[in-house]
């Protein structure tokens, strides 16, 4: 089998893959051989997908959670590219593995990493680099998605505490996380300019949460509503200043997209391996179906999104290694992966006929898995118009209060 | 206490294509560490950890070996050496073994030496006996457990073919490893981002005071040919109960029942 991860170079050295192997050999061990088991119990149970939890905290354990983040901070000191094999070699085995990354260390420790004070670094960060506590990403409500501004969660200044209320849902790790990175209003009239960023953890009085059911796909995971009913937030636990929030959860996604775009090219991938097997095996008309022309073009474009879609997010990676804004870069590569990933599993189905319609083998479930990135941490929709308005120059990176900072090895080895 | 793990590198066993020419098609074949170093590893870490000694892993082969002596360094290992030499392509079980030997008897303070049972590769399972003859030491080999380990010596389980022997025996000593003598730890990321800056030195025959024709006989391999294919299986036909019949009838001619 050729090996997909070969001849990247340019952007990745040997440190990157010795990560892979090891990110491989773990997913291949411990997850891949229960993962139609979770998938199917998903299906059907009321749980929370309690079997993700000793799986998070290995993940803790053998560092994969704070991969980038500074030793100092619990971390294992690689740099962002880093981030995304981890990504693909998680998205690879089953969705639900990355989704972790996503939520806890994209979207919610890198924030706390760009935007938090040292003492929400050592009191959030590092706990979360290391495992010890899981965290998740509270954007989304009932009535407010891709409109962030239409959200209804407010939070009130009560001398030294806010008082939070609102409800945030289709929140990956609701059930399961320690630490919510919650987006709410202090000040409705000044619509995106009046949101404040809030760390809030669960043994606050007033925070309940309960599971989503009846899910397309990531069935191994977690995802629910998280419900904030007169939640006292000390001010010390408000992540920037007060109105910084909706900038925070953009950047925060602009860390979040990349490790979608990550996992949707690892996902890419394991719907091609899974197509060579099968079209070398399966034979009709007396040769193998690899040798029909109509398959080989379902496999050549597989490999021309593979690529494509590993560069556009290798590319976001070193910008972020550069300290150089990527929101139109990230996005790009965002939108690309995963809209490639669902077209990749749905070819691979289609190689494997009647078998693929079924949970023996599993591009079906990499089909289920790859819809959910069409719409969350920003919809098709939204990159494709992100993507003309840069084009078009109506939309430009304003320089930030604080930056995702540059990869600095020295500072990154630092105790 | 010091530790050696003698690790070699093979090919991952579903990497390796066979050409029509009965050849093996190197190009898509991954390098691995042979499994069973995998636990020889695992048990001299632990050990090492315990005793507060110390892991050196030595690999005799090419340069790409280096991978599998990082891999080992990011598993807690704290040195590693390759042995490469231009002469040593063709070299056998027991020329290797006498070759590494050498190379313990340089380090000199060595007090026990863990190999796997056998390569996945020649599987010729002769390099751990071997090492011991030349090194003059008692050899412990298909160990599955061991009890305790100190400076002056060692107690440990051995699997073999219908018995299980716990057997006592004083330092230095050679031991082999089987399957699931413990459970192989990951490498660590922290580790990972060390050991691609360790230097790993290369030692030669003639570092080690040896010359090529000292290595005895080498071992070539006249012909290989895959095993033969599978017959294929039988479908039955008739009712089920004549099936069935059918069926029980096979079985017995076979001398299965
Ligand atoms: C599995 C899963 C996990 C998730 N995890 C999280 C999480 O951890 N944290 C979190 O905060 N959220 C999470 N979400 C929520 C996700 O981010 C939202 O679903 C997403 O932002 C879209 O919002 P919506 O569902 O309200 O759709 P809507 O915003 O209502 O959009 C509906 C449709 O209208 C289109 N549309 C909307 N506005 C425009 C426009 N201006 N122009 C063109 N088309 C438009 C959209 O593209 C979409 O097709 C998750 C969702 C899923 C499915």
């Amino acid at each position: 089998m050729i090996d997909w991860t070969a001849n990247y170079g340019f952007f990745l050295n040997e440190q990157h893959d010795m990560l892979r192997k090891t990110v491989r050999d773990f997913a291949e061990k411990e997850v891949a051989p229960y993962i139609r088991e979770w998938d199917r119990a998903g299906a059907h149970e009321t749980g929370v997908a309690e079997h993700m939890l000793p799986i998070i905290k290995r993940m803790g354990e053998l560092g994969f959670l704070g991969v980038c983040i500074p030793q100092r901070y619990g971390g294992a000191g690689f740099d962002y590219l880093a981030l995304a094999v981890v990504c693909e070699e998680l998205e690879r085995v089953d969705t639900a593995l990355r989704v972790v990354l996503s939520v806890h260390t994209g979207l919610n420790s890198l924030a706390v990493f760009q935007w938090g004070t040292e003492e929400q670094k050592q009191k959030f960060l590092k706990p979360q680099a290391t495992g010890e506590k899981i965290a998740a990403y509270c954007l989304t409500e009932p009535n407010a998605g891709t409109d962030v501004a239409g959200m209804q969660s407010t939070a009130v200044r009560e001398g030294d505490h806010y008082v939070l209320n609102g409800e945030k849902t289709w929140i990956s790790l609701s059930d399961l996380a320690d630490h919510f990175l919650v987006v709410a209003y202090t000040d409705k009239s000044k619509r995106q300019r009046g949101m404040t960023a809030f760390l809030v953890e669960r043994t606050m009085d007033g925070v309940s949460t309960s599971p989503i059911h009846g899910k397309l796909g990531v069935r191994a995971g977690n995802t629910g509503s998280v419900v904030f009913n007169n939640v006292r937030v000390p001010v010390a636990n408000r992540l920037g200043e007060e109105g910084e929030g909706f900038k925070i959860a953009m950047t925060a996604l602009d860390n979040g997209r990349y490790t979608v775009a990550s996992g949707a090219t690892g996902l890419i991938q394991a719907s091609l391996e899974a197509s060579l097997r099968y079209a070398k095996e399966r034979e009709t008309f007396g040769k193998p179906i690899a040798d029909h022309q109509l398959v080989k073009r379902m496999i050549s474009h597989m490999v021309l999104n593979l690529e494509t879609a590993r560069m556009l997010c290798y590319r976001a990676g070193w910008l972020k290694n550069q300290g150089i804004r990527n929101t139109r870069e990230t996005t790009l590569a965002k939108w690309h992966a995963t809209v490639e990933s669902f077209n990749a599993a749905n070819d691979a189905i289609q190689i494997h006929g009647a078998y693929g319609f079924s949970d023996e083998y599993p591009v079906e479930r990499y089909l289920r898995n790859s819809r959910g990135a069409i719409i969350y941490e920003g919809t098709r929709e939204l990159q494709e118009l992100l993507q003309a308005d840069f084009a078009l120059e109506d939309r430009v990176s304003k320089p930030l209060r604080c930056e995702l900072p540059a990869y600095d090895e020295d500072f990154w080895n630092a105790e | 206490m010091h530790a050696v793990v003698c690790v070699k590198q093979v090919p991952e066993q579903n990497s390796v294509k066979i050409n029509s020419d009965t050849t093996i098609d190197a190009s898509g074949i991954t390098p691995i560490i042979n499994l069973f170093d995998e636990y020889a590893i695992e048990e001299a870490l632990q050990w090492a950890e315990k005793n507060d000694g110390k892991v050196t892993v030595i690999s005799l082969g090419p340069d790409d070996a280096t991978d599998s002596l990082k891999k080992a360094l990011a598993m807690g290992a704290n040195e590693a050496i390759l042995i490469n030499d231009d002469s040593l392509g063709q070299v056998g079980a027991q020329g290797a073994a006498k070759v590494v030997a050498a190379a313990i008897q340089k380090l000199g303070d060595v007090n026990i030496v863990f190999c796997g049972k056998q390569s996945t590769d020649d599987e010729t399972g002769q390099f751990g006996p071997a090492l011991a003859r030349f090194l003059g030491w008692p050899q412990l080999t298909y160990v599955f457990k061991v009890h305790e380990l100190t400076d002056s010596q060692i107690v440990v389980d051995r699997a073999l073919e219908d018995t299980l022997e716990t057997v006592e025996a004083s330092l230095p000593v050679v031991i082999t490893a089987v399957k699931d003598l413990n459970e192989p730890r990951y490498p660590s990321l922290l580790k990972i981002r060390k050991v691609s800056k360790q230097p790993i030195p290369t030692w030669t025959l003639s570092d080690l005071g040896l010359s090529a024709d000292s290595l005895g006989g080498t071992i070539n391999i006249a012909k290989r040919t895959p095993p033969p294919p599978r017959p294929s299986g039988e479908i039955l036909s008739g009712d089920v109960q004549t099936q069935v019949k059918e069926l029980v009838q096979k079985l017995i001619e076979s001398q299965i029942l």
